[in-house]
């Protein structure tokens, strides 16, 4: 049974092409991916996200049993501050990728993939034997509406939005005369927030920021926007660039934890020990030299040989070239400069090597 | 008459168009297009090249996803639109006049259009 966001019919309305995604029935686009891309970059764009997953987790031993399941340190989180967090196995292979928040003494928010939130919320029940905590999948009663791009924060200002916060933080705050939680979080590279709500306010809302950012050129924006946002600013896909054969290190994750938690983790010998000595296998950016797209599941050939596969690729509005994600063997001849091959349609095609993010929010300059 | 009124088309969203001399113009129809969103990459066979019906003989990239184009009859190449490979976004704007893919001598059996669709049964079989 694929299940529908209580923002479904907004979306029929608007005449969305929807598609199946992880269970639900989404909207890939509205108008053309490009146009609603570049809406995000250049002004600010609303997106659904209410398929995603949000689930509570409290009692006495909350934070210890939140440092068995993340290689972040929690102990560190402050109230209010979001961390983006892994959620590995026992040999360091990611489950899912997270945003943990602090919303009080012994009390935490998770929110998780769509596709993964069962996986999730079992893989706590096995973990939890012998801790004094409360796993509270309340996903079914949460609504999450993305306002994301350079105009987001004055939108929400027309609005009524009565905090100041931070990137990553997360507030109890007022817009119009709803009562919601506001993160300022996102996965678009840009600066923008995400307003978890109840299901009741979702539809009212949803209207009013369209009504709201009109003056703005607000647009709403699909899944298929979101994915080459989120890849311009070489953020992980889960699915795609992260499995459970695929630890955080490989990932290109190690900047995300702490390397010195004293506190075992699942997975954590496994992470450490590459840390120290490398993955298998390592994350790359890569940018096609002419005008074909390395899709997921593409080989990548260095000097003649099989040497990885690519995990996500899209054109790059904003580049105006063709940029992909790929994993390869872990050496240090492939490098940032490096040309690869992709294959595509039986034939290989040059692709460069480059930095991480492909797009940056504050110059947004070609790589 | 429109061009739609001309086209015979596969389920696999390609059209045939006999031209006055009695050659084919092949191309993607509108719904193909529609479906696909924007276009950003187009490759075509090169003029003399034959291909049988069914056979895979052009690539076309979306913003969303790769699709392959099948020959609706056998035929060999005798003109490329070498502007929409350079400017593959004009399938998008104008997919009959200047959207076409390639032109053909047919080499195949006229049969061989026996299950090809006219546009509105065409359309009736994809919506």
């Amino acid at each position: 049974m694929v299940k529908e966001t209580f923002l479904h019919e907004k979306h029929i309305a608007l005449g969305a092409k929807m598609v199946d995604f992880a269970g639900w029935h989404m909207p890939v686009q509205y108008s053309t991916i490009v146009e609603e891309h570049n809406t995000v970059r250049n002004s600010v764009g609303l997106f659904d996200v209410s398929h995603m997953g949000e689930v509570f987790v409290s009692g006495n031993d909350a934070l210890d049993f939140l440092q068995k399941l993340v290689p972040q340190d929690i102990s560190k989180l402050n109230y209010e501050k979001a961390v983006y967090c892994q959620l590995p196995n026992k040999k360091g292979g990611l489950i899912d990728d997270l945003i943990i928040y602090k919303m009080g003494i012994n009390y935490y928010l998770i929110i998780c993939n769509a596709s993964r939130v069962d996986d999730d919320v079992n893989w706590m029940s096995v973990n939890s034997s012998g801790y004094d905590v409360t796993i509270d999948n309340q996903s079914h009663n949460y609504s999450l509406l993305a306002i994301q791009g350079p105009k987001a924060d004055e939108l929400l200002r027309t609005m009524g939005l009565d905090t100041q916060q931070d990137s990553f933080t997360i507030k109890s705050a007022k817009i119009l005369d709803y009562k919601i939680l506001v993160s300022r979080t996102g996965y678009t590279g840009e600066d923008g927030y995400e307003l978890l709500v109840k299901n009741e306010i979702a539809p009212v809302l949803w209207d009013r920021i369209l009504e709201y950012g009109e003056p703005f050129g607000i647009k709403p924006i699909g899944l298929g926007a979101r994915d080459t946002l989120r890849l311009e600013a070489a953020l992980h896909l889960y699915g795609n660039d992260l499995d459970e054969d695929t630890t955080p290190v490989e990932a290109g994750l190690s900047w995300s934890f702490a390397k010195d938690k004293k506190e075992d983790y699942n997975g954590k010998s496994v992470i450490m020990e590459q840390l120290a000595n490398g993955g298998r296998k390592k994350l790359i950016a890569i940018k096609m030299l002419d005008k074909n797209i390395a899709r997921h599941g593409y080989a990548v050939f260095f000097n003649g040989e099989k040497a990885g596969i690519v995990t996500s690729g899209c054109i790059s509005p904003v580049l105006g070239c063709n940029i992909a994600l790929a994993y390869v063997k872990n050496t240090k001849d492939i490098c940032t400069g490096t040309v690869v091959q992709v294959m595509i349609r039986e034939k290989l095609h040059d692709a460069e090597v480059v930095k991480k993010p492909f797009v940056n929010k504050n110059n947004k300059i070609r790589n | 008459m429109s061009i739609t009124e001309k086209i015979l088309c596969t389920k696999t969203h390609e059209y045939i168009l006999k031209n006055d001399d009695s050659t084919y113009t092949v191309g993607l129809t509108d719904y193909a297009v529609e479906q696909l969103g924007d276009i950003v990459f187009l490759e075509l066979p090169e003029n003399g090249v034959s291909f049988s019906k069914g056979d895979s003989f052009a690539a076309i990239e979306s913003v969303k996803a790769a699709s392959e184009i099948y020959m609706p009859i056998s035929g060999e190449v005798i003109d490329v639109n070498t502007a929409l490979v350079e400017a593959p976004e004009t399938l998008n704007e104008d997919v009959y006049e200047n959207g076409w893919l390639i032109k053909i001598k047919a080499t195949g059996d006229a049969s061989e259009q026996d299950d090809l669709l006219e546009y509105s049964d065409y359309k009736e079989e994809v919506e």
